[in-house]
């Protein structure tokens, strides 16, 4: 028992979290506690979710992808601009899709066949899919999306907004697929030590691209999931989203350096930076205290296990220094 | 890793998936297109006894020129005895707007008075709002006309650009070459401002002696970027006059470019600006005029429509008078428009009498 | 491919780097094409006042380049330049028009105020553990928190800033904007550091080879520590001259310059993975995005086309890297091994 506690230490770290943030936020605000407010809040972070999931396996393979907020924006113009052009959705949502994979396996041929830096290759395409992104669209934004287009935007599960059960469905593939396939096992090997995994003949390369395809298919799905709550598309959609994307990540547990993390801490670390933003924005904090509280969470959480092991050595030197001295 | 975990892991995966499908198979048949609870109404306002709740909330918090926006709506929500609040994020991104709204909406005001920074991706958000029984006002940026009640704008997009180009000619009174600098494709108000002043230009005999370059560029509101395009454009155009911007960061900095290549007074740069900002350019000569309307009376004539609006006071039918007190009266126009129009030239004559 | 060797590493590295010396030719050759490119398309690019003006737009880059170098050979990152510039600058401008008897001492206390800012970085990221990339971007938010929450909102305006600050921008010496000037300083004077000092040697083993750079009995967290604090100092001092050259100051000086600065790094051929490229390097990749954004304007060519050259321009940047590196390191295992056959 206390061994599966031990590996889920992270996890529960999280729940604990939440579950403070929740008590604080229901302090902080009289209007939390509403379970519709609650879901349209948690509809708000589905775009953001979304592209946490994709982001969360080429992260586990030691890579990184910072160009996923401008992949959003491309999805979210050809949507708008297919809708607008009269191409019915089912036929718009896998050729976008197809399209934003194809821009995400760009970023993973760089990576795994030319054997770049994934941050300097991503640093690059974010800005060239942004450019992109504002050619298809043009000088203004694109509105007047058909029904169809923004159906999903307004439609409810019960109480739960269509999107938010879109992403809980995105969030379990994502962990079957690292959890029970050979993609997954073959991931967390790549992320512990990609020379070893490449004598072990794993697939290095091709593993790579999948992950950068499935980043950028999650980016096209959430720019979907853009057009069905927002109900238009500009070039910017979406600019800076990526610093909220990969504090999700991270926060979830997922090593930077790759080789570790789960779908659960992923899902439960969105959950938590839901409840603190909504708990602010609903009790009016202002912005400045906003940006500073997610900043030092992110501090807090990734710093503070080493922080307790320093202190504790600390403190365990002086007492055995003072055994010592006394047994001497 | 031991070959027992993988086979535990792929399990709980696949029940996972199993679960996931099952489950979401009657959820979609659910599937409903009414929001729960959508028909909780604001509280009625006019009932009177409870104060009226009003939210302000800016494109993003942190800029000089919302914040004296600011100041006009609390002296309305002080006189008016409104519950006010100023609402917003740092960051000056579409998604955070929309989950300022989202959640403004949660806590039932009567009215809100927004700066839309994408008026139609925060659209559905304030349409969430109008459906709650919250009225809605736009100022400074409006929103897709759907989804607010009135929108105050600032100065017409027709009379902004006449303004912008009369203190072009003040700068430059023998006209020459303008260039424009607006914060991004994506601003409508600059957008149309462009358009209006390439429109003036061409066909307007007051301002016949310009010409203009074609290409707009985009300094997206950040200081060291507008001054690199202001140097650039100076390079690229040897017989450049004026540089004329929207933004109220770009047309200050640009000013500053132009003094930092020793043109101070050769060439000029225009357009809004806070006075605050340029009353060392105007004073030392440099720059002969600016433009722009008061922030903070925009900001209260907002927030008094609003709170107007909350009490039934007053409708959106065209031709409506708002009466703002010291404010003076305004009329709604086309389409719940209203026009606030008092631009304000800053030259060297009048710009120690503001002080923001 | 298997990893070279710390000292293998070390040869490679440094200013007679071969690699280095063909990847700085490489930036060179660059911006020698983008040179003739804009001239044949209009041929006002070419001359001096243009060339002066790209290099004052490019000043500002080149110095915050050059910190955030100090940072990446060590195969770290230093996300939160844009937040520390900003703050810096607002907090030394608005202290100085309140005081102005402290005019004097603005540069000292920008770059003091930086490095500690800086310490903070290189303590996260040594003694906590935190990753870099993590570390910086959770500062990013901390220190732009911190300047919107002293700032609240004002401004410091042209005329608060202190009278020589007020007047550097249009200081020229040798027909040369004094900013300029101070970059070639700052540039030089990182980089002599780094070819000099045992400091800067021990910098690219780190960055070469952490766990080696261990076994030779490198003090690795003091060598971290000491780049951030450098990279923070010089990132204070930037953003006083971003601020003196801006004039009207509020908290969002330098936002998101982070990226500009990276891809000038990268551009100039600084190893993102460390232990490789050189501070020259890396100002002149900030030239090649200062001709970039120039000569667009010159061309009258929109926003989006910046965007998306700029990003195939950094792509490529790194493409040529990778080949260059893979050459030198064939080449040198080559003469390893016959030198040891010999």
């Amino acid at each position: 028992m206390s061994r599966v506690l031990r590996s889920f230490s992270a996890e529960l770290l999280l729940v604990a979290l939440i579950v403070l943030a929740a008590i604080w936020s229901s302090q902080l605000s009289p209007y939390f506690l509403d379970l519709n407010n609650l879901m349209n809040s948690a509809a708000f972070f589905v775009v953001f979710g979304l592209m946490a999931f994709g982001l969360f396996p080429v992260v586990v393979q030691g890579e990184i992808d910072i160009s996923l907020a401008s992949t959003l924006a491309v999805a979210s113009v050809l949507f708008a601009k297919l809708s607008v052009a009269g191409v019915p959705v089912l036929v718009a949502l896998p050729v976008v899709l197809a399209a934003t994979a194809l821009l995400g396996a760009v970023n993973g041929v760089l990576v795994a066949y030319a054997g770049l830096p994934s941050l300097a290759v991503t640093l690059g395409t974010l800005g060239a899919y942004r450019g992109v992104a504002y050619l298809l669209a043009g000088d203004a934004g694109v509105t007047g999306l058909t029904p169809e287009y923004t159906f999903l935007g307004l439609s409810w599960v019960g109480v739960v907004p269509s999107t938010v059960v879109l992403f809980l469905i995105f969030a379990v593939v994502i962990g079957v697929l690292m959890e029970a396939t050979r993609f997954g096992r073959y991931s967390y090997a790549i992320g512990s030590n990609p020379d070893a995994s490449r004598t072990a003949a794993v697939p290095v390369r091709q593993t790579r691209v999948i992950a950068y395809a499935v980043a950028g298919a999650a980016a096209g799905l959430a720019g979907f999931v853009w057009v069905n709550q927002y109900q238009s598309a500009r070039g910017d959609n979406a600019d800076g989203a990526i610093l909220f994307v990969l504090t999700a990540v991270v926060l979830g547990g997922v090593s930077i350096k790759g080789g570790s993390g789960r779908a659960l801490g992923v899902l439960l670390s969105t959950l938590l930076l839901a409840t603190i933003q909504t708990g602010m924005k609903l009790a009016n904090v202002p912005g400045t205290s906003q940006t500073l509280v997610i900043g030092l969470l992110l501090i807090a959480s990734t710093g503070g296990p080493q922080l307790v092991t320093l202190l504790r050595s600390a403190f365990g030197r002086v007492r055995r220094t003072s055994v010592s001295t006394a047994g001497g | 890793m031991t070959e027992s975990a993988f086979t535990r892991r792929r399990f709980i995966g696949i029940a996972a998936a199993a679960g996931a499908a099952a489950a979401a198979v009657p959820l979609l048949s659910a599937c409903t297109t009414t929001a729960p609870g959508a028909a909780t109404a604001a509280g009625s306002a006019s009932a009177g006894g409870a104060k009226l709740k009003v939210f302000m909330a800016p494109k993003f918090t942190g800029l000089a020129y919302f914040e004296v926006a600011r100041k006009g709506g609390e002296d309305a929500g002080k006189e008016l005895g409104l519950d006010f609040q100023y609402i917003g994020s740092d960051k000056a991104e579409a998604t955070e707007q929309i989950a300022t709204l989202t959640n403004a909406v949660a806590q039932k005001p009567n009215a809100l008075v927004v700066s839309a920074i994408d008026g139609d991706a925060v659209a559905p958000a304030l349409r969430q709002a109008r459906s709650a029984g919250i009225k809605v006002v736009t100022y400074d940026a409006d929103a897709a006309a759907d989804a607010r009640d009135l929108f105050v704008n600032q100065l017409s997009y027709e009379l902004a650009a006449q303004t912008m180009l009369d203190a072009a000619l003040l700068n430059s009174p023998e006209g020459g070459l303008v260039a424009f600098i607006s914060a991004s494709p994506t601003a409508p108000n600059h957008t149309a401002h462009v358009k209006f002043m390439k429109q003036n230009i061409d066909t307007n005999p007051k301002y016949s002696k310009f010409k203009y370059v074609d290409t707009v560029q985009f300094a997206a509101d950040d200081a060291q970027k507008s001054q690199d395009i202001a140097l650039n454009l100076m390079q690229a155009h040897p017989d450049l006059k004026v540089i004329i911007s929207s933004s109220a960061v770009s047309a200050p900095a640009a000013e500053q470019a132009i003094i930092n290549a020793g043109k101070g007074g050769k060439v000029f740069a225009t357009g809004v600006a806070l006075p605050s900002s340029v009353k060392d350019f105007i004073k030392s000569g440099n720059s002969k005029a600016f433009m722009m309307w008061d922030p903070a009376e925009l900001g209260y004539v907002a927030t008094v429509a609003a709170a107007q609006l909350a009490q039934g006071k007053i409708t959106t039918d065209k031709g409506t008078k708002i009466d703002c007190g010291k404010a003076g009266t305004y009329e709604v126009g086309e389409a719940g428009e209203v026009l606030y129009n008092k631009p304000l030239m800053f030259t060297a004559d009048n710009i120690d009498q503001y002080s923001f | 491919m298997s990893e070279p060797s710390v000292l293998e590493r070390l040869r490679l590295s440094g200013s007679g780097g071969a690699a280095l010396r063909v990847r700085f030719i490489g930036v060179l050759a660059f911006q020698v094409l983008l040179i003739v490119v804009f001239t044949a398309l209009n041929p006002r690019f070419i001359g001096w006042d243009n060339a002066q003006s790209i290099l004052f737009t490019a000043a500002i880059l080149a110095m915050a380049a050059a910190g955030q170098t100090l940072v990446v050979l060590t195969g770290n990152l230093d996300l939160s330049v844009g937040s520390i510039m900003g703050l810096c600058a607002y907090v030394v401008f608005d202290v100085t028009s309140q005081a102005p008897w402290l005019a004097g001492l603005t540069v000292p206390f920008a770059v003091a105020l930086g490095a500690v800012l800086g310490l903070a970085n290189g303590l996260l990221v040594t003694y906590l553990k935190i990753p870099s990339m993590v570390a910086t971007l959770g500062t990013l938010s901390v220190y732009r928190g911190l300047v919107s929450f002293y700032a609240n909102a004002m401004e410091v305006t042209s005329g608060e800033l202190p009278q020589w600050m007020r007047t550097l921008a249009t200081v020229r010496w040798l027909g040369l904007s004094s900013y300029v000037w101070i970059a070639v300083l700052v540039v030089v004077l990182v980089g002599l550091a780094l070819s000099l000092l045992p400091w800067g040697r021990k910098l690219y083993a780190l960055g070469s080879n952490a766990r080696a750079a261990y076994y030779y009995g490198l003090n690795e967290n003091g060598i971290l520590v000491g780049a951030y604090v450098a990279a923070g100092g010089i990132a204070g001092f930037v953003g006083l001259l971003l601020g003196a050259q801006v004039g009207n100051i509020n908290s969002l000086l330098a936002s998101g310059i982070e990226m500009q600065v990276l891809a000038a790094v990268v551009i100039g051929g600084v190893s993102i993975w460390g232990g490789s490229g050189s501070v020259y390097g890396a100002a002149l990749g900030a030239i090649v995005l200062a001709t970039i954004n120039n000569g667009l304007v010159l061309l009258g060519v929109q926003e989006f086309y910046r965007l998306l050259i700029q990003g195939l321009a950094i792509v490529a940047a790194v493409a040529v890297d990778a080949l260059v590196q893979k050459r030198v390191l064939t080449a040198t295992r080559r003469r390893v091994i016959l030198e040891v056959a010999a």
